[in-house]
């Protein structure tokens, strides 16, 4: 019975991780751009919820805007900043930086420094004998697994994916053959924004809204794009599930201080022994 | 003709633009950005007493320091409606911290090389007052009033802190959940200077008092995921959570507590920052029972707190409210005591106004009167025990007068 409550932290601390990291993995690994500024977009997402909850919309409805909001926010960003640093990523690091520093210290200024709380649409837990499950964290679970699923889908089904992998693995290719990459780019940014957004909007009855909220994540789903690999996808989401999971899981075990920076160590060794990724797809 | 006169106009025009734009490009670079100068309205004879503010504005702490600049503003404001100190306005210049340490050193470098100012306010985090009292204190040669709540320790001449002290949390506050909750205690903490140095000192009253700690388990500042925590505390039987984890991982421990029904079988939940402000980090329900001991709180409903409160409100609004637990009260307290100093050394030079701020008293304030215990830079003052209950407090218990800091007392 104790196992429990074990597993469904790994599962549920793992789908969180899945959750966020799936919006920078699709950057990451079909545009080749290190976004840092992707927590603020997590944030903005929460901002979302918490602001439409404000004008008395109910939590759901806002969960369902904050994907299009932050998606929007994205658009507008890749238009006028981030297409002109896809031949300098390392200037583009910087530049999303920037954006993300400019974002944080914004929404500070519109939230005055302060933390609120959103209630989630799923109060609660349920009890099995005397272990109590989180129903908003079960739900999370369920949802990351259809998100996941549907961007898989969308990745490798349908002719828009098919176009985002043809404009990474030869853009003067896809151009030749007809395919706008100036398009296909700022639609692959503006779904990986959304998925941020989606990521924030459903954090944030868990978490606090506040300015930071996206930090904690950024530097740990970077480490799980890295361990899956850059330009391969599911590599990027099974990094952030090991990431997760392990996170949740050495604090039941060793002092949490010390299992927070155990993480990164068993991470980078990961890397320096499989320095493709955990699936070793090598794409020239 | 025509074209030359659109010249002209042009010229005129740019030259205008010009000025305009060198002038506000040297006013920002005399100030600097994020700082704030505030003159004393009307015309005044004498040359002002300078009062540096350094606070957090910006970045993780700006909660706290947004609310200690509006205190600090309205409070200057009512010593020069009254005529300021010694016949002097007072003038307040206010420098963004911007939850930086590294960059605080050089706003408050500013503040006493360049503006050199009487006194400063300011620092809500213990980090932020190491960093930047030495610039202040020893190389600065001036008195520097640290408002927030703290860990102790601090016996630094020429540095006062107003506001509470571990002893001042824990010596009333323990006993009292002793007897309200259990006698086993789990210390889940934030990993840094606070929470430890608290800790040992809660520990103390704990065992002293016949309890027990079962648990003392300390977090990355941020982190944010406690279940294995939570799972110990929900087995081993707690009674009591003494929590020192700070936001934003606050939240979603709160909320994984409450999720395993820690409240409802019993469990009370005890926080000694949780103030008004705290209020809005977690839902009402989840912190329903939460106890809290702080030197004021709104329910406090005292009519000098009152008064206080309700112009802060019509002032700045509700958004940043003036609470205990993010350095307000202890801001409100320093200026007054230092003004009350000044008054009583008939100077603002500091040795004197050390020597009087030794011995100063305010008779009334907001959550009662106050008075500095001598040699020790520390005050004493009321405390208050509050419940929260439907997302509000209600006072449970009251000191029996004043509560003794305990701290810097020679042995």
């Amino acid at each position: 019975m104790s196992s429990i409550p074990f597993v469904f932290d790994v599962l549920a601390y793992g789908a969180i991780f899945v959750l966020v990291v799936l919006g920078l993995g699709v950057i990451a690994s079909m545009m080749g751009i290190f976004n840092f500024a992707h927590g603020e977009f997590v944030l903005l997402g929460a901002y979302t919820v918490y602001t439409l909850g404000q004008q008395g919309l109910p939590v759901w409805a806002g969960m369902i805007a904050a994907p299009f909001a932050v998606a929007l926010v994205g658009l507008v960003l890749e238009r006028t900043v981030i297409r002109r640093f896809y031949a300098a990523p390392i200037v583009a690091m910087l530049g999303t930086y920037a954006i993300a520093l400019a974002l944080r210290e914004g929404v500070r200024m519109l939230l005055g420094g302060q933390f609120y709380s959103v209630i989630a649409p799923m109060v609660g837990s349920y009890s099995l004998g005397d272990v109590s499950i989180s129903k908003w964290r079960a739900a999370v679970i369920g949802i990351t697994v259809l998100v996941m699923i549907a961007s898989y889908l969308l990745l490798t089904r349908t002719r828009f994916g098919l176009q985002m992998r043809a404009a990474l693995e030869n853009p003067a290719l896809a151009r030749a053959s007809g395919i706008s990459t100036r398009r296909v780019y700022a639609a692959t940014f503006t779904l990986g924004a959304a998925l941020a957004g989606l990521a924030g909007g459903l954090m944030v009855p868990i978490y606090a809204l506040n300015a930071d909220m996206g930090v904690p994540f950024l530097i740990k789903s970077f480490l799980a794009v890295m361990l899956g690999g850059m330009g391969s996808f599911e590599g990027s989401i099974l990094g952030a599930a090991f990431v997760g999971a392990t996170s949740a899981a050495l604090p039941w075990v060793i002092k949490p201080v010390v299992a927070d920076m155990l993480v990164f160590i068993i991470a980078i060794a990961i890397v320096k022994f499989r320095p493709d990724g955990l699936l070793s797809m090598r794409r020239s | 003709m025509q074209n030359d006169d659109t010249n002209q106009r042009l010229q005129s025009y740019s030259r205008r633009l010009f000025l305009q734009r060198a002038s506000l490009l040297t006013g920002m670079v005399a100030l600097g950005g994020g700082s704030y100068l505030f003159n004393p309205k009307g015309a005044w004879a004498a040359a002002p007493i300078k009062v540096g503010i350094a606070t957090d504005l910006t970045g993780p702490i700006s909660w706290g320091g947004i609310p200690n600049a509006n205190v600090a503003k309205m409070v200057i404001e009512e010593i020069n409606d009254h005529g300021g100190l010694l016949g002097r306005p007072v003038q307040m210049i206010l420098e963004d911290t911007a939850t930086n340490e590294q960059l605080a050193v050089t706003r408050v470098r500013k503040l006493v090389t360049q503006d050199k100012v009487d006194v400063v306010f300011g620092g809500i985090t213990s980090s932020m007052r190491n960093a930047i009292k030495d610039t202040i204190v020893n190389r600065g040669r001036t008195l520097y009033i640290y408002p927030q709540l703290y860990e102790g320790l601090e016996c630094t001449k020429y540095l006062y802190c107003t506001g509470p002290t571990p002893a001042q949390q824990c010596d009333t506050f323990i006993p009292w959940l002793i007897k309200n909750g259990g006698k086993k205690f789990y210390l889940p903490s934030a990993d840094y200077v606070w929470p430890h140095v608290l800790n040992k000192y809660a520990r103390k009253v704990i065992e002293a008092n016949g309890g027990e700690v079962v648990g003392e388990e300390y977090f990355p500042v941020d982190h944010n995921e406690y279940s294995a925590t939570v799972n110990k505390i929900m087995s081993s039987g707690v009674n009591v959570v003494f929590n020192t984890t700070i936001p934003p991982g606050v939240a979603a421990f709160f909320k994984q507590l409450y999720e395993a029904g820690f409240g409802k079988k019993g469990g009370r939940l005890a926080c000694v920052y949780y103030d008004e402000n705290a209020l809005n980090i977690t839902p009402a329900h989840e912190i329903e029972g939460l106890a809290s001991c702080l030197d004021y709180f709104k329910a406090v409903n005292d009519p000098f707190g009152n008064k206080v409160q309700e112009k802060y409100t019509k002032l700045y609004g509700t958004k940043n409210p003036m609470t205990a637990g993010s350095a307000s009260t202890g801001m409100w307290r320093g200026i007054n005591l230092w003004a009350e100093s000044v008054k009583a050394a008939k100077s603002v030079k500091r040795e004197e106004v050390a020597a009087a701020l030794d011995k100063a008293k305010l008779a009334d304030g907001v959550g009662g009167g106050c008075e500095v215990v001598p040699g020790t830079w520390h005050v004493k003052m009321n405390m208050y025990t509050a419940v929260a209950k439907n997302g509000k407090y209600e006072i449970v218990e009251k000191s029996k007068g004043m509560v003794d800091p305990r701290e810097c007392v020679k042995a």
